[in-house]
Parts: structure tokens; sequence; C-alpha cells
């Protein structure tokens, strides 16, 4: 495609022909003609794509504020050279270049290669996508441009921030309530010995106990003692409700760094953690323990937005029979908008669940993104203090959570309700 | 593979050798660049010089119009003969003027790189010093007059006529100044990598052209009387070509000058403003970006590149320019060497093709011939035939060793 530039040149050539003619004038025709033969003859020869891409990511998945180093190597794969070519690695708007750059003018020879590497920092948890890479081949005069691009992306994962949380903070009313791993002398999954048994189809391999195999002359297999763990429960509000404050500061946000980190600190302890996101539908993911149900958890988080309207009680009728006993519930919610929060929270505590709820403090995070006129913001921290006492007084601990408060600060409040 | 990627590092060296960087103090003094610069002020002097000798020499030289008003005011310029030129004859003419818009054009890109400041204590200093020169003498001899008077009183004629040298100096200069404006706004351009003054620079060039070119317009000439007589006007009608290709002679001497200043004005244009483009981009980068050895070496590329290209397309230009303005004469030869008729001939001795419209209409037929054969031959292919045969050897060593670095 003609630049504008070519088309400027074109056009002068040509009116100076036609104006060279018309006042018999050599020098105009032959100035008119020359550019008209400057645009021809660059014509003959053009830049082109024709390159392979290949990207490199020092990871697949990393944590909300990490850096991810990317190096992009471009190959010239055909015969001729690539002329004047832009390349430009696109990257997601939310990712921010902190070292390098993701473009590069060159003039790949036939056969050679060029490494573009740069540093993106990740400030959103979120899937993203790097790529496609755009392509501007241009002649050395910028006559002429065309616009390509490699359809080649690479994914990756940008999970929540894991906050440390300090054991002290954890400790409840209830003694014993956050215990980790606890072994039962009953069969079932778990690391220690239990006893021996005749092995039946379907039993795994690795569990065989050769030796005794050896011995016996039958299949025998090591039973394991059963693991009892705390079955812990998160349950996000991710309601459209949750956007309120900046990009980088809403009460989703915090939420998310929230119930990774809590999730993080009782995996850990071996405990199984479940995952609840309401928002226009409820996404649940069972209490479950070890690194796989890690990765779970932080996928599910890092892929949550906020929509829906969805109310904590029909989330908590809907799982209640999937609660183990006793077992305490974090609510992670503003509490704004939903008059169901003490109705539900009421429900769980009398089921026996310690509930804890971790309150984002909304009013605040509006403050950070509109001016609210001191009068309106004292009465309605006024509201937000009545909500959540009437929320600890139907038994729940909970956590009045300010912006600027580091998680576990915020989580020291346990003992102040 | 993961692990393969890490920060982007310094090339570090051991000694006194220190790796290229795209930093704009170290960018200036890259071989490429400096071509660049010196290719386009060499365009553009002989530019000038081609323009000078065809249009302005012995008709509307600067000479000429400081001897007019030498007669006017019955007395001599202040500015002395050796510096403008008169006396001398030709293009003599303009050699010290050109050498000194020259040195102003790069006096004037080297203040453009100082610190505003001293860009500042510059102009302030070149006003004042103007001031001083215009109005100086009259308020010495003015004041020193009323003082040692003791009289109030209006500068009386005497003392007015001070003025006189002062307003004659700087309207030559000014003169001058607009005569070598291409010269002096290109070096500029050039040196001081100002878009501005090379824009100014060709724009003067074309609208100085464009203004002759309608001033000597037979009907305008003739309306000029003895002025129009001056204007040095080109032949609308070419005579037997005498420079040409291969044993075909293509054009006249005349046309073959004037393919060389629009050649010469495209050399200029695209050499300084490759140079800023380039500069510019180095400029942009951000700090890692100009210590990669990868962008250094792209740099080396796109500049290589950009330096062949110029002679290269701009070369091929000037041919298929003089190709086209020979082209009914290489077909008339064609035909009647090939058949022996005598239609040849007769078509060639056609007022209608010797006539600038015949020209021109032959030489847009021939480009167009051109322009649809790049559908038809594979120039793509076999450019990239020859660079990948020429290329093979040197695509491999990626890495620099210490000598090249």
């Amino acid at each position: 495609m003609w630049t504008r530039k070519a088309a400027f040149t074109f056009t002068g050539g040509i009116a100076l022909v036609l104006i060279g003619m018309m006042i018999s004038n050599q020098q105009m025709m032959i100035l008119g003609l020359s550019l008209v033969a400057f645009i021809v003859v660059n014509s003959w020869i053009a830049g082109h794509g024709d390159v392979e891409v290949q990207r490199t990511l020092s990871a697949d998945n990393l944590y909300k504020g990490d850096d991810l180093y990317v190096e992009l190597l471009v190959t010239n794969r055909s015969n001729r050279k690539t002329q004047m070519l832009d390349i430009y690695d696109n990257i997601p708007h939310e990712m921010k270049l902190r070292s390098g750059l993701n473009q590069m003018q060159l003039n790949l020879k036939p056969g050679e290669s060029a490494r573009i590497r740069y540093v993106l920092r990740c400030p959103l948890r979120g899937h993203y996508s790097i790529g496609p890479v755009s392509l501007r081949a241009r002649n050395t005069f910028n006559l002429g441009v065309e616009d390509m691009y490699v359809d080649h992306h690479s994914d990756i994962v940008i999970f929540p921030q894991i906050k440390d949380i300090e054991e002290a903070f954890m400790r409840s009313r209830t003694p014993k309530m956050y215990t980790g791993a606890t072994t039962l002398r009953t069969p079932g999954q778990g690391s220690e010995f239990y006893s021996l048994r005749e092995y039946v189809p379907g039993d795994p391999f690795k569990n065989i106990n050769w030796k005794a195999f050896a011995r016996t002359g039958e299949l025998m297999v090591n039973e394991k003692c059963r693991d009892a763990v705390t079955d812990l429960y998160l349950l996000l509000d991710s309601r459209d409700l949750a956007r309120i404050g900046t990009v980088l500061k809403n009460p989703l946000e915090m939420g998310t760094v929230s119930a990774a980190s809590l999730a993080a600190f009782f995996l850990k302890r071996r405990d199984s953690v479940a995952l609840a996101i309401y928002d226009e539908k409820l996404s649940y993911l069972p209490p479950d323990t070890g690194d796989k149900q890690y990765f779970k958890l932080l996928s599910a988080l890092a892929g949550v937005t906020p929509k829906g309207t969805m109310p904590l009680q029909a989330v908590t009728n809907s799982l209640s029979g999937r609660f183990s006993r006793g077992s305490p519930v974090f609510i992670i919610s503003s509490c704004e908008g939903d008059g169901t929060v003490p109705a539900a929270v009421r429900d769980l505590v009398g089921r026996g669940h310690e509930v804890t709820v971790l309150s984002p403090s909304s009013v605040d995070f509006e403050r950070l993104v509109s001016r609210i006129p001191r009068m309106s913001y004292e009465v309605l921290k006024l509201e937000r203090q009545n909500r959540l006492t009437t929320l600890a007084g139907s038994g729940a601990q909970v956590i009045d959570w300010m912006p600027d408060m580091d998680l576990s600060q915020a989580l020291m409040q346990v003992r102040g309700y | 593979m993961a692990g393969e990627v890490g920060l982007q590092s310094d090339v570090l060296l051991e000694g006194t050798a220190r790796p290229r960087t795209l930093h704009l103090k170290n960018l200036r003094r890259q071989w490429q660049i400096l071509s660049l610069q010196i290719v386009a002020t060499v365009a553009l002097i002989t530019m000038y010089v081609q323009v000078v000798q065809t249009y302005v020499v012995g008709s509307i030289d600067h000479t000429i119009l400081f001897d007019s008003i030498e007669l006017l005011i019955s007395d001599q310029l202040p500015l002395g003969d050796w510096l403008t030129g008169e006396g001398r004859d030709g293009l003599s003419r303009f050699f010290v003027p050109m050498v000194m818009g020259l040195s102003l054009g790069g006096a004037m890109a080297f203040i453009a790189f100082q610190s505003p400041k001293v860009q500042q204590r510059i102009k302030l200093g070149f006003i004042i010093g103007l001031i001083v020169l215009l109005v100086g003498r009259l308020l010495l001899s003015w004041f020193a007059g009323m003082l040692f008077e003791f009289d109030l009183r209006l500068p009386d004629e005497s003392e007015l006529e001070t003025l006189q040298w002062p307003l004659l100096m700087i309207l030559s200069l000014i003169i001058l100044f607009i005569y070598l404006l291409p010269v002096i706004m290109g070096t500029r351009g050039i040196w001081g990598l100002s878009r501005r003054s090379i824009g100014w620079a060709i724009g003067f060039t074309l609208l100085f052209l464009g203004v002759h070119a309608i001033l000597t317009f037979p009907l305008i000439k003739g309306q000029l009387g003895s002025y129009g007589g001056a204007l040095a006007s080109l032949e609308s009608q070419s005579s037997d070509p005498t420079i040409g290709l291969f044993g075909l002679n293509l054009v006249t001497k005349e046309q073959f000058d004037l393919i060389l200043i629009a050649v010469l004005i495209m050399v200029f244009q695209e050499a300084s403003y490759g140079v800023i483009r380039n500069l510019e981009y180095a400029f942009r980068l951000p700090e890692s970006c100009k210590r990669d050895p990868e962008y250094v070496r792209q740099m080396d590329n796109v500049l290589n590149t950009h330096l062949r290209h110029t002679f290269f397309f701009l070369g091929l230009t000037g041919l298929a320019t003089m190709v086209a303005l020979g082209f009914h004469k290489v077909l008339l030869t064609i035909v009647s060497d090939t058949t022996g008729s005598q239609w040849a001939g007769q078509v060639s001795e056609s007022i209608e093709l010797t006539l600038t419209y015949g020209l021109v209409i032959s030489a847009l037929l021939f480009l167009s011939i051109m322009a649809v054969l790049r559908f038809f031959i594979p120039w793509q292919r076999v450019i990239g035939l020859i660079q990948s045969r020429g290329m093979k050897e040197d695509a491999k060593p990626a890495s620099k060793d210490f000598t090249q670095l």
C-alpha cells in the first residue's frame, strides 16, 4: 500500500508534468517525471513478512506484581532480505514494560535472526495472552507499507498476590479450630502406614508391597491411615459491586488476595480448602488439599471478574449441604447491596460453622475514586458499622478491612469482635 | 526453556574498548550516518551549483543585483567584492558566498546542539550586535554631540548619515542570505537534524524553479520586457540527444542537467530525512535497548541498506528518467533498425514528437510499462536470488568479536 509520502510524490509528479506541459517548461516536466520514476523504481522491491517467530517466557504462571521476561526470536526464512521491517509484539494493555522494548526496526538478511528481549510487569491478576506479532514492512524511502501479523500467542496466568499470614492472627476463640492434618486410626488417603491387605483389582500399583509379595507369593498392598484435615470454605463475593474503587484497589482485588493468601496458608498446613465464587452464578471448587488444589484455586481466582448480583443466602442455601460439619467458613465480601447477608451468616452460625466475615470497606474504596461529601461519608460509614455489628451479633467474627490496611493487620481485628 | 530467558545485560568487555551503543552521541559519529550526511551535503551543493549554473549565473545572480544597487546609490556596498564575488565570471561568483553559506549553516547546526541557555545567550548576543551595528554609531555621535554642546536636540543630517552604512550592510547580507537560503538551511537541516530546515531548503528551491518557470513562460516573459529578457529560459523543443546508454543517445546535455537537478533534490531529501528518521528511532529507544547488541546490529543493517538504496534506487531513478525521455527515439531506432522502413524516419521528423508533450507522453508510457512489468517480472525473486547468494556467508556469524565491537 502506498504511504502518504508516495501518494504526494506521485500526485506532485503528475501535477508538475501537467503544469510543465501547459507552460512548456522542461524543468517542471523532468522534475515531475523523475518523481514518477522514483515511485515506479521503488515499487519493484518491497519488504516482506515471511519470518518465523518464536516467543519464550520466563514463566507460564506468575503472581501479581511479578516480572515476566519475554524473548522474541525473529528469523527470516525467505531467500531475500526483509527490507525495513517493524516488529511489534502485542502485549495486554494491563501489563507494563519495565525494561527493554517490545518492538524493533530491523532488516534481516536471508536466514538471519534477531532477538527482542523485554521485561513486563504484571500488576493485575487474570488470564492473558501475549501476541500476535504485528509486522510492518516498509521500503527504505517509506513509499510503500504493508501491515501483517504472525498469529503467535503465548498464554499466561497471573495469580493473585500471596500475602504472609502469621499463625498467631489465625487463632480462633474456639480452641484447635485450625489444627492442620492429624492422622486417624482408620484406613484411607493419607501418608502414614496402617496395615497390609490383599490386592484387589483397581488398586494402584504404587501401593503394592513388593517385599510382602516376595515373602508370601501373593500380591499385597499397603494401606495408609486417613489424614483428618480441617475443611475450610472460602466464599468470595465477585458481584458487580465489588469493582468499586480503582483498578488496582477494589474489594474484589483485595478479596482475591485474601482468598489466595488464606488458601495458601491452610493448604501449607495440609488442610483442605474449598472455594465458592459468586457473581451472576456460583462457581464451586470442592475441598481438597495439595499443590494441585492450590493451583486450581489460584487459577480460579485469577479469572474472577466482577459481574452479577447473586445474594449470599442463595450461595449458602445451595452449598450448606456440602459443608462439613463445624468447618470454618470465610466470607469475603463488602456486604454492600445484599440484604441476605445477616440471614445467611445466622444460618451458617446456627449450623455450627465458625464464620469469619472479611469485609473490604467499599465506602472507603469509593472515596478513592470519587469525592464523597463528609456528611454522606459519615452516614455511609455509620450504616456500614451497623451492618457489621449486626453480623457480629449473629455470632460471626467480623473484620472491617480498610483499603490501606495489610491483610495480616486486618486479620488481627478478629479478636476485636 | 523458561530458565533461558534473562535480563538484558550490557556487553561487558575488559580493557579500554567500549561496546557500541545507540546513544546519539555515539551514533552521530557512526560511519553510515556520517556518510549519509556527507552524501546529502554533496547532493545539496551540487544541486545548488546546477540550479545556479542553469538559471541564475549571468542573468539574475546576486552580483548583478549588487551592481544595480551600487548604481542606484552611486556608492559601493559595504561588503567587499572578494566576498560577494563581484568582478568574477560565471560560477566563481558563488564560490565565496557558498562557503559562507555552508559555514553559517554549520554554525547554526552547531548552535542547535547547545543547551537552551547557551542558545538563548547567542541569540541575545546576535540581536544586541545587530542593534549596535544598526544604531550604535548614530547614538554614540548623537549623544556625544548633545553632551558636548549641552543641547537637547534631534540627530542632525550628518549623524543620520551614519545609518546608511549599517543599513546597506544589512541589506547586502539579507540579499546574500536569500540567494544562499537553500545552502544555509540545507546545511543546518542535515547537520543540525532539522526537518523544518530541510523542508525550507527544498521548498525554496522548488519555489524558485516554479516562479522561474512561470516568469519564463513566453506570454509573461514578453510582458516583462527587458527584465524578462535577462531570464535564462530553456528551450521547449529538445535538440538531438548526445548523452545515452549502450550506444543509444537518449537525452540532450540540457535535459541531463535538469534530470541531475531533480535526482539531486531527491538524494538530498532522502539522505537527510533518512538520517533524522533513524536517529529519532534510536533516540526513542529505552536505555536498555540502546545498549543491546541486537538493536545495534539491526541499526547497522538498516543504515547500510539505506546507504545502498540511496545510491542504487536514486541512480536507477535518474536512468529511468533518461530512458523515459529518450523512449520515443529508442522505439523509432528499434523499428527503423528491425524493419528498415521509412516510416520510422518520417515519424521521427514529426514535430509532435519533438515538442514537449510528445516527449512526456512517450516518457509516461515507458514508466507505465515499467510499473506494469512489476507484475510480470519477478523482481523480488531475482533480487532474493542475488541477495541469498551474496548473504549466505554473512548471515551465519551472530556474535561479534572484540575488534568488531
